[in-house]
């Protein structure tokens, strides 16, 4: 088999799987589905493999999609490492978590099980083709897709109307950003006239000036080479904003928390939202170039992961301080695609999904033992109990804080170095400080995690007294996963000053080379900020276990307030934009829709039942009437005809 | 020529045309008085075969085949016009006895 073939069929299997899912799933038993959901993910992660191993390089045009006068759109595949990469990722960690989904959903009857697994199977199709497509409308295809698969699963309980809400609203969202992307696109493409990636990369880079054109009319500063490139940049950067929970289009990823729990790990911490990574790092070239708009993107990154990381200090449901975790941790990754340190962004992304998709699962083994309950105040004293499960998510939280030598240490302390090795770059100065200051708060929320939900004693509230541990298939993805962040990082240790770097030299080819070697200093500054962090972790300990300490919301209650509203996001939007909306279409439906527009149609007939309700008489029925009318016309007729002709 | 050459005789077209106007006139007035509507049926294709020999007629007058041609596919639209008007007439007689055509008049406005 040849190696565009293999690509193609890693891209397929997935959707073939939802096919035969959504059309024959519901009838067929349900260990089929059972086998299908997970083994096609399980297919294309052989796939990749194959692709990895065979150190696969090409960009694969398998049919022309659309030709219209010089216009075309090739259907290709740009199979490269960074794509690569990311199907490993998406088929490694969503096969796990697609095979843990046999468990967690098992209490759905038929066909509601099926559907979730046709939805899965779509979504990993998607995420695939996002990654793999090898121009902009493929890309902007798999894109609308991961948002449409996202909607669906979120609203997977759609008796549940908040579960529909949240889906609605993470949906319009995306489509915010979905807009970004389509119109950067157009950008690019007015531009370049391409629309794969080669060839605006190649025009991109050789033009480096404004390209005669519709869109350098437009007054826009004069930065750097290209006015048209910054434009570009920041539209894809709103698209890369919305789907990745980003300020200031964030609001959507907690709500989304309404989803069942695979769902919440598969596409709202591990994949989906890490897709804005992945899209910067793939338009690097025109990043590279756009400094205003790649500079935006570490500022974005920056203050999302402090903004979200101060929200998680006091959330009590388990699943929305993963929720605010996620986002403050793809806050780390734009912050080092934002700075140029793009295979430490991608490192973290790797690290971030073992280690988040391992805490969600773990958190969904704990909520099903508790039978549904998620308030972590209800929790307490779970270690004992589910010993496994809490080794898991023990590992899980410690990785999080960065604690060597799980994975999560070498990433995130890769990326802070990345930001402290440049004293020359204000910029990269700044975020290492938001950076640091992050790395602090993480450690201590998640400590007040851990102990709220796993110390102490039994809280009287808990709804299951004698928790059971959770079956094998839910349990084994759990460990592997443990296992993952915990011998992870290990096949990149430059975070320490030696050590191998896998991840960075695989990613040559596509991001270029990394500039940093991580000097002692660095090196001692991150190990620094990690006993900090996790200082912090235990000092939660102290408040919320031992409670010998006064917590810090009781001398601030304003600050606590201010926190648990999300600093009232949800509310300015609502009174920004949801409100005037309904307004308006109240309004419209009130004095334009009704009156108007309803009033004509209604109108209209009336008149005509009016108009014909006398002619209708004539209309007897008797057949012989209806004779004598016709015979009665044509002898006028013909009368009339003889008078002419004599005439 | 005026007349039509008919077993050797010199006819008047006119006699023809006479003819059929009589027939056409009787089929008409048929229609309009009769009440049965199986004799209606007739009285149309009374009404039909008058104007077929209109048609012929002039056919002949002015040696021109066109107005026989005409008439023979007037026939066979009349056989299948005479089937259709049948089969309803038939149909309707299952379901009920109509001796007046009146009486079938529910369609009304």
């Amino acid at each position: 088999m040849s190696n565009s073939q293999l690509a193609l069929l890693v891209l397929l299997f997935p959707a073939a799987g939802a096919i035969l899912l959504a059309g024959r799933g519901w009838r067929l038993p349900r260990i089929v589905t059972q086998i299908v959901g997970p083994g096609v993910v399980w297919a294309s992660f052989i796939g990749t493999l194959a692709l990895f191993f065979g150190k696969v390089h090409g960009d694969y045009t398998y049919w022309t999609w659309i030709k219209s006068g010089t216009f075309e759109v090739p259907f290709n595949l740009l199979v490269d490492n960074l794509s690569i990469f990311m199907c490993l990722v998406i088929t490694g960690v969503g096969g796990l978590i697609v095979t843990y989904s046999i468990g967690y959903m098992e209490h759905e009857d038929g066909p509601s099980y099926a559907r979730f697994f046709t939805y899965m199977d779509v979504f990993i199709f998607s995420m695939l083709l996002l990654v793999l497509a090898g121009n902009f409308v493929f890309l902007i295809v798999g894109w609308a897709m991961v948002g449409l698969s996202s909607y669906l699963l979120i609203g997977f309980w759609y008796q549940r109307r908040s579960a529909v809400l949240a889906a609605r609203k993470a949906f319009i969202m995306n489509t915010i950003g979905d807009v970004g992307m389509i119109l950067g696109a157009f950008v690019l493409f007015v531009s370049y006239h391409a629309v794969t990636y080669f060839g605006v990369f190649q025009a991109a880079a050789d033009l480096k000036r404004c390209p005669p054109g519709l869109v350098c009319i437009l007054p826009l500063v004069h930065v750097q080479d290209s006015p048209t490139l910054e434009l570009a940049a920041f539209l894809l950067l709103v698209g890369a904003v919305a789907k990745s929970a980003q300020l200031p289009l964030h609001t959507w990823l907690p709500d989304a928390m309404e989803g069942p729990t695979p769902v919440s790990a598969l596409i709202h911490a591990a994949t989906m939202v890490t897709a804005g990574v992945y899209l910067v790092g793939r338009m690097h070239p025109i990043f590279d170039i756009a400094t205003y708009a790649h500079n935006a993107v570490a500022i974005v990154g920056a203050v999302t992961a402090l903004f979200a990381a101060t929200i998680a200090i006091v959330q009590t449901d388990i699943k929305r301080v993963l929720a605010y975790s996620t986002m403050s941790q793809i806050g780390y990754m734009f912050l080092a695609v934002g700075i140029g340190a793009y295979a430490a962004g991608f490192f973290h992304l790797l690290a971030h999904a073992f280690f988040k998709a391992l805490l969600f699962l773990a958190a969904g083994n704990i909520i099903h033992a508790m039978h549904d309950e998620q308030d972590m105040r209800k929790f307490g004293g779970l270690f004992r109990q589910l010993p496994r499960t809490s080794w898991a998510f023990l590992i899980g939280s410690l990785s999080l804080v960065g604690l060597i030598p799980l994975v999560g240490y070498f990433s995130k302390e890769q990326i802070l170095g990345a930001a402290f090795s440049k004293p020359d770059d204000p910029l990269a100065q700044a975020v290492w400080v938001v950076g640091a200051i992050t790395a602090l708060l993480t450690g201590f929320y998640t400590g007040r995690m851990w102990w709220m939900a796993f110390g102490g004693k039994p809280s009287p509230e808990r709804p299951v007294l004698v928790p059971h541990e959770a079956r094998s298939v839910m349990l084994i993805p759990v460990l592997i996963l443990a296992g993952l962040t915990v011998v992870g990082g290990f096949i990149q240790t430059r975070a320490l000053g030696f050590g191998p770097s896998a991840v960075s030299d695989f990613l040559v080819s596509p991001l270029g080379k990394m500039d940093w070697e991580g000097g002692w200093i660095d090196v001692a500054v991150g190990l620094i900020t990690t006993a900090l962090a996790a200082l912090l972790f235990l000092a939660a300990y102290r408040f919320y276990v031992e409670r010998s300490w006064k917590t810090w919301s009781a001398s601030y209650p304003w600050a606590q307030r201010l926190l648990e509203r999300k600093y009232y996001f949800d509310e300015i939007y609502d009174a920004a934009f949801v409100r005037p909306l309904d307004g308006l279409a109240n309004s419209g439906l009130r004095d334009i829709e009704q009156p108007i527009l309803d009033g004509a149609v209604v109108g209209t007939g009336r008149l005509a039942m009016a108009s014909s309700s006398s002619l209708s008489l004539t209309q007897s029925g008797y057949f012989r009437s209806y004779v004598l009318v016709f015979v009665g016309g044509a002898v006028v007729a013909a009368v009339l005809l003889l008078i002419r002709a004599a005439s | 020529m005026s007349g039509l050459d008919i077993g050797g005789s010199q006819l008047d077209a006119s006699w023809f045309l006479l003819l059929s106007a009589i027939l056409f006139t009787i089929g008409t007035v048929g229609v309009l008085i009769r009440r049965n509507p199986l004799v209606i049926l007739i009285c149309i294709e009374l009404m039909l075969n008058a104007v077929n020999l209109t048609l012929i007629t002039f056919s002949r007058q002015l040696l021109n085949l066109e107005g026989q041609l005409f008439a023979l596919m007037s026939i066979t639209v009349a056989a299948a016009e005479a089937v259709v008007g049948l089969a309803i007439l038939v149909d309707i007689f299952r379901v009920r006895d109509v001796e007046d055509i009146d009486e079938l008049s529910e369609l009304k406005g």
